[in-house]
């Protein structure tokens, strides 16, 4: 990619040996959830022990790490997660990703050495969300792939905040960050996770039980400890009028703009951000060297993968 | 202190000039205009800015608070006529925008400092660091994310005393899409942009159902907070919603006129539900009524002393068109 600053390549991982295959794939950094108080639940989360190994992996490989700390926690939570926060600093680990603006202003305010993103729930789309993050302490914030290299080039005539774009993702029906479907259909009280001293260096601040009930299952911007249901993946029954006109799923899409790797870059986005915490690592080693190859191979993708890469016209953005 | 009981506001949203125009507005004291999801819905006051003047004439010649809303998920290419709504809303004299993108806030803030915001549900507001992140932008009101309860929004009120704005009747607010895939029906149904949203849409599972005015979802249940009226004036809040932006004239002024009359009994000190209130809330209520998220619970439950409240009204036909 001569003539421009390479945009810096960000995997997912939500296991140890995720983020050894990602580095080894050709990420340039790789973002992973810590236990307990990341979107998406346990399954794809790091315990603290293996926190620490995945910062030394990177370190050793002159890499960077994310941490997604991105579920919004109440009072209570947050008052335990920002005494977890020095830990982290020590550990070396100071990039984390959060998805609430009043987390992100109180990290800033109490950890100036934190690098702050602004995460894809916190739901920014256009130049002026992207100025607002800039103003509101955000060092980085991530927009979602449906934002076009175009509309990339104007959103980087804003200055003093690194833009990332989730290049490789699902789009749901419901705008990311703009959806409560799953809690109003499921909706409980859950227990927080276990922090132990083993994990966390760290006594619990609160005799055991006593914050139990605080997290809440089924909320995709406050779950953690579960899952989203997935309403929007499942089957439903179309009525209009009263009468049963169709089944049907919501629409989504995988999106996958690899054929656009140069444009984006050409536009000046910063970090090229691919989502799937989920993926086995078998999965994921060759989508992040195939990513890699895109950002150092010479030429465009050749012009099936442009087309597979593309979305599909019925996907375009419609009657906006 | 919160203002005495008396001293209540009860707001509604509008998308229109046609339905502002056949909408009996008595009992409400203010009105949102506009909608907040699409740009192409039927004569949407935040496109028809001759219209969003026109409607914000009428709502001050009724004594009405003027309020205009905007888009919900805005991309780059709404920004310039989101600028001139914006404009058009300083000088025609509106007397608050309510905000659901943090972009436009910032724009609205930086351009139209003259203008108090108001933050809507779509902005994520859950906690009291975040009212006050917002506050610095200009923003007077908040309307928290629908799936706090009470006590957590009371909670936020505690820590920093920001006035709320609290949907209580209605559809509420459940997602926002970039994409309308009721547009797939144009030739099926036999029926045009925009007026496939102006029918009456659910997507049901089961016992579960939502509405759909084509990118946004909402709860299938009435959000209904009748008889918790008394809890909401006493903990100080003061700002109320009927959500009737995808309502009929007829929801819009018989529920408005119901929680008139219960909010200013409850002021009076008298919590008692009318039956005949009962019989209106339940006969507008499609699917049937739910309390959201206030008390802890999955949005479309109800908790309360009327469980017949949550009875579906709907009949639905199985036939396939």
């Amino acid at each position: 990619m001569s003539g421009m600053t390479a945009p810096v390549l960000l995997a997912p991982a939500g296991s140890l040996e995720a983020v050894r295959a990602a580095l080894d794939a050709g990420a340039d950094a790789v973002y992973v959830g810590l236990k307990g108080w990341s979107r998406g639940g346990a399954r794809r989360e790091l315990a603290w022990d293996e926190l620490a190994a995945a910062q030394r992996e990177a370190a050793s490989a002159r890499r960077r790490l994310q941490v997604a700390i991105n579920t919004i926690p109440k009072p209570q939570e947050r008052a335990q997660l920002f005494e977890r926060i020095p830990a982290l600093l020590e550990a070396g680990i100071d990039e984390v990703i959060v998805n609430d603006i009043g987390i992100l202003a109180a990290l800033r305010r109490r950890f100036p050495g934190l690098r702050l993103t602004a995460g894809i729930g916190c739901g920014a789309q256009t130049v002026a969300d992207v100025a607002f993050f800039r103003d509101a302490g955000a060092h980085a914030v991530v927009l979602p792939g449906t934002v076009s290299p175009t509309e990339m080039r104007e959103i980087r005539t804003v200055r003093g905040i690194a833009v990332e774009i989730m290049i490789h993702m699902v789009e749901e029906f419901v705008l990311l960050g703009k959806c409560w479907m799953p809690s109003y259909v499921h909706f409980k009280s859950s227990p927080l996770p276990s922090l132990s001293r083993s994990q966390t260096g760290h006594e619990s601040d609160a005799p055991e039980g006593a914050l139990s009930g605080l997290r809440q299952t089924g909320s995709m911007k406050r779950g953690g400890v579960g899952a989203c249901f997935r309403i929007c993946q499942q089957s439903w029954e179309l009525y209009a009028g009263g009468r049963r006109v169709d089944a049907r799923l919501f629409p989504s899409r995988q999106i996958s703009r690899i054929a656009e790797v140069k444009a984006y870059a050409e536009a000046g986005v910063d970090v090229l951000k691919l989502q799937g915490r989920s993926l086995p690592v078998g999965l994921l080693a060759p989508l992040v060297r195939r990513y890699r190859e895109a950002i150092d191979g010479p030429t465009a993708p050749a012009a099936d993968e442009t087309r597979s890469a593309a979305l599909p016209a019925t996907w375009a953005v419609v009657g906006r | 202190m919160s203002p005495a009981m008396n001293q209540f506001e009860l707001n509604t949203t509008i998308a229109n000039l046609r339905d502002l125009r056949e909408s009996d507005l008595r009992d409400y004291d203010g009105v949102y205009l506009g909608d907040i999801y699409c740009r192409i819905y039927e004569a949407n006051f935040l496109e028809q800015l001759g219209d969003l003047k026109e409607g914000l004439r009428i709502l001050q010649d009724q004594g009405k608070r003027a309020y205009v809303t905007t888009y919900a998920g805005p991309r780059n290419d709404f920004l310039p006529k989101v600028r001139k709504m914006l404009e058009a809303s300083a000088t025609a004299g509106a007397q608050a925008v309510e905000v659901h993108n943090l972009g436009i806030l910032k724009i609205a803030h930086d351009e139209f400092p003259q203008l108090p915001m108001h933050i809507g549900g779509f902005a994520n507001v859950y906690t009291a660091p975040g009212v006050e992140v917002l506050r610095g932008f200009g923003a007077v009101r908040f309307t928290p994310n629908y799936e706090l309860s009470l006590d957590e929004i009371n909670e936020i009120t505690a820590a920093c005393g920001a006035p709320m704005e609290l949907l209580v009747h209605g559809k509420m607010p459940l997602g926002i899409s970039d994409y309308c895939f009721l547009l797939e029906y144009e030739e099926k149904w036999g029926i045009k942009c925009p007026d496939l949203c102006q029918k009456e849409l659910f997507l049901k599972q089961g016992d579960w159902a939502m509405k759909s005015v084509g990118k946004g979802i909402l709860s299938g249940k009435d959000v209904c907070m009748l008889e918790h009226l008394p809890r909401l004036l006493s903990e100080g809040h003061r700002h109320f919603r009927i959500e009737t932006v995808s309502e009929s004239p007829a929801y819009r002024s018989e529920v408005a006129s119901v929680y008139r009359a219960a909010l200013e009994r409850v002021a009076a000190g008298d919590g008692e539900v009318d039956e005949g209130w009962w019989d209106t809330v339940r006969r507008h209520a499609r699917i049937g009524l739910c309390n959201g998220f206030y008390f802890g619970r999955s949005g479309m439950d109800y908790a309360g002393i009327r469980p017949d409240a949550i009875g579906s009204l709907l009949t639905i036909s199985r036939a396939e068109s």
